[in-house]
């Protein structure tokens, strides 16, 4: 209790309330910008955060990671153009409602979904977060190792249909990446090739900054897309009344209270994240609905908007999870987050709970406060931030970029950090190219160091056997899950394969 | 040639040369005793990736999907004429922050950048580059405290300042 009041404290104090503030206004014009996702959102917010309180700079963090949400969603409403993937599905019914000229019934929708969510989240997480940070206590390195590889597996099956390998690939080129540098337990240099400046390894926000930031604004060069005249009209166009009517309300209440459910769980599990979520909701809410209400669905359906908007938000809630109790990120995002959490000198994980409650219990209230601001101050302002949508792409794009390039600068003061990003960054674009997703790389270089250490702790203990893999239950079960998630995909080809012939 | 195909042989070839190197990792003595040492995972991680990027590249034969094709029309609206100009702006950025210090090299690189993304009003591209420039290192260096050199160029005009 005594942590929860602290965390209280420390999130009430009016500094950290202008820091998630500044965060959820920062990520919603980030993420409003197509292109720009959350992970871009708060690897550009970070080289800031270097100077706060490790609790205010999380709070920061937490508040952009909202925003960006946010922001997504006001882009898909508006101008049918999701600047997050975890609000494609918000622009299915979103876009239309704003067509037909409810374009603010459409966003106070989305805020009062996306806050019911939030705040249904955050209550799980308030008693999710403590339960499993007590049972994870008991965890040991094998069992860490198990998890992180039930953690990369899971990115990789959930990468989506025909993904499977790009994004396990992915992964391992994060993991080779992360073998860069000094040797933490030998200090021999490893992939240095004499060069002082690869001692200490490549840095976590140097390659999110690459692989997001900039080689998305440089895809943005690439594509050239210039902003079309109904999109410039749609932001010109008065954005109509904000108001829900007590029967929207109504329709809205059930599906908003499913839907949050459902993203906060989905959020939790590994790999899975807030455009899975969306998704699932979307789905979930189109199968319950009677045969009238599905034709709605894509035409500008109250449910329809209500659902993935709740999802999403939920999930988000739910992605900490896994990241404040076991130290171990579900998602690209909550990789960067943990990155920057390390880069505090902060371990996320069990300890966390029991040593520092303050900044554990802090980062959940500041959440909840993130959502009232979305709610009260950005809903209001929406119609001036969209109008940033407007600003002209020749003007924001260099800019973009320069913000990537000097926030990785400023922290080592090194040119050589400037070289390797856009080194990186090209590699990246190409990548992009390709279909290649960059999600999984920057959770795999995250990962790759605890991950060898786990490995290592674990083999030293078993005097260098595999025993460790299938001696304690809990590594035998959690490496079960994974083996079943690696072929999930196969069985479940097989089955629709004999249903096929059966039919036939 | 498909986007698979293209990306497994990059990713097999990188990973071969990231195994071959894995062996070049100087043990210390006696560390061969150990159950780990500093090759064991980045050897690991070398095989891994030849499997997978060879599976890649086996699926890529066996099944091809119409999604994975290039979409040479596509490509062909790409302007990786102005990718290029910015890479070579990023790099010409790296180089002159130091020595021609950061406002300069800032309002050099933005300016740089507008105009290759065809900004035609000069008004608007200096007061945007210098006013970013400016306000940016105000912010840092009076604000934020943070210390930025004042760029080779002004130490060897004006001396280096203690």
């Amino acid at each position: 209790m005594d942590g929860i009041y602290e965390g209280i404290t420390t999130a009430l104090t009016t500094y950290n309330i202008l820091m998630v503030s500044i965060g959820c206004f920062a990520g919603t014009f980030i993420g409003m910008l197509p292109g720009l996702g959350p992970i871009s959102a708060i690897a550009l917010m970070i080289p800031i955060t270097y100077g706060m309180e490790p609790s205010s700079g999380l709070i920061l963090i937490a508040g952009v990671y909202y925003g960006a949400i946010f922001g997504g969603s006001t882009s898909s409403i508006l101008i049918n153009a999701p600047g997050v993937a975890g609000t494609v599905a918000t622009s299915f019914d979103g876009y239309p409602l704003a067509k037909k000229g409810y374009a603010g019934k459409a966003l106070a929708i989305a805020a009062y979904s996306s806050f019911t969510g939030g705040t249904i989240a955050a209550v799980f997480l308030l008693f999710a977060a403590p339960a499993l940070a007590k049972v994870s206590l008991s965890f040991q390195s094998s069992d860490y190792f198990a998890l992180m590889v039930l953690g990369l597996t899971a990115v990789a099956a959930f990468a989506g249909k025909g993904k499977f390998l790009k994004a396990a690939i992915m992964t391992i080129l994060g993991l080779m990446l992360a073998t860069v540098g000094t040797d933490a337990d030998s200090g021999v240099s490893r992939y240095t090739f004499g060069n002082l400046d690869l001692i200490d390894g490549i840095s976590f926000l140097l390659l999110a900054m690459a692989a997001f930031a900039l080689s998305e604004a440089l895809m943005n060069v690439i594509e050239n897309k210039k902003m079309s005249k109904e999109e410039k009209e749609a932001l010109n166009k008065d954005i109509g009344n904000l108001t829900v009517t007590k029967e929207e309300f109504k329709e809205m209440a059930p599906v908003v209270g499913r839907s949050s459910v459902l993203g906060f769980f989905v959020g939790v599990l590994p790999g899975a994240g807030a455009t899975i979520a969306s998704f699932l909701a979307y789905g979930m809410e189109r199968s319950l609905s009677s045969v009238k209400d599905k034709l709605m669905f894509g035409k500008g359906s109250i449910k329809g908007l209500a659902a993935p908007e709740s999802a999403n938000n939920a999930a988000c809630s739910g992605s900490f999870v896994p990241l404040l109790t076991l130290g171990i990120p579900g998602s690209g995002t909550t990789a960067v987050i943990l990155g920057a959490l390390i880069s505090y000198g902060i371990q996320p994980g069990p300890t966390m709970y029991t040593e520092q409650p303050a900044l554990f219990w802090s980062v959940i209230v500041s959440m909840y406060i993130g959502n009232i601001v979305l709610l009260v101050l950005n809903l209001p302002l929406i119609p001036y931030i969209a109008k940033l949508l407007a600003m002209p792409k020749q003007l924001l794009t260099p800019l973009v970029i320069f913000f990537s390039l000097i926030g990785v600068y400023l922290v080592t003061f090194n040119t050589f950090d400037i070289y390797m990003m856009v080194i990186f960054s090209v590699i990246a674009v190409g990548l992009r190219l390709i279909d290649f997703p960059m999600a999984p790389m920057i959770l795999g270089f995250i990962l790759g160091g605890m991950m060898e250490n786990n490995l290592r702790r674990a083999l030293t203990i078993s005097d260098g056997s595999l025993n460790f893999l299938w001696e304690r239950p809990i590594t035998a079960t959690i490496l079960v899950i994974t083996i079943l998630m690696l072929i999930s995909p196969l069985i479940s080809q097989f089955f629709s394969a004999k249903i096929k012939e059966e039919d036939r | 040639m498909t986007k698979t195909r293209v990306g497994s042989l990059f990713f097999l070839v990188f990973s071969t040369i990231y195994l071959y190197q894995s062996f070049n990792i100087h043990l210390l003595p006696g560390s061969h005793y150990e159950a780990m040492t500093a090759k064991t995972f980045p050897y690991y991680l070398g095989v891994m990736g030849i499997i997978v990027s060879s599976l890649m590249l086996l699926f890529s034969y066996i099944k091809v999907d119409t999604e994975d094709m290039f979409n040479w029309e596509k490509l062909k609206t790409f302007d990786f004429k102005k990718g290029t100009y910015f890479v070579i702006a990023m790099l010409f950025y790296g180089f002159t922050i130091r020595t021609l210090g950061f406002i300069i090299a800032t309002i050099i690189f933005l300016i740089i950048g507008f105009r290759i993304l065809d900004e035609k009003n000069w008004k608007v591209i200096l007061f945007t580059a210098f006013g970013v420039s400016i306000i940016f290192w105000f912010l840092l260096t009076q604000i934020l405290g943070v210390y930025i050199e004042q760029g080779m160029i002004f130490d060897y005009l004006i001396g280096v300042q203690s």
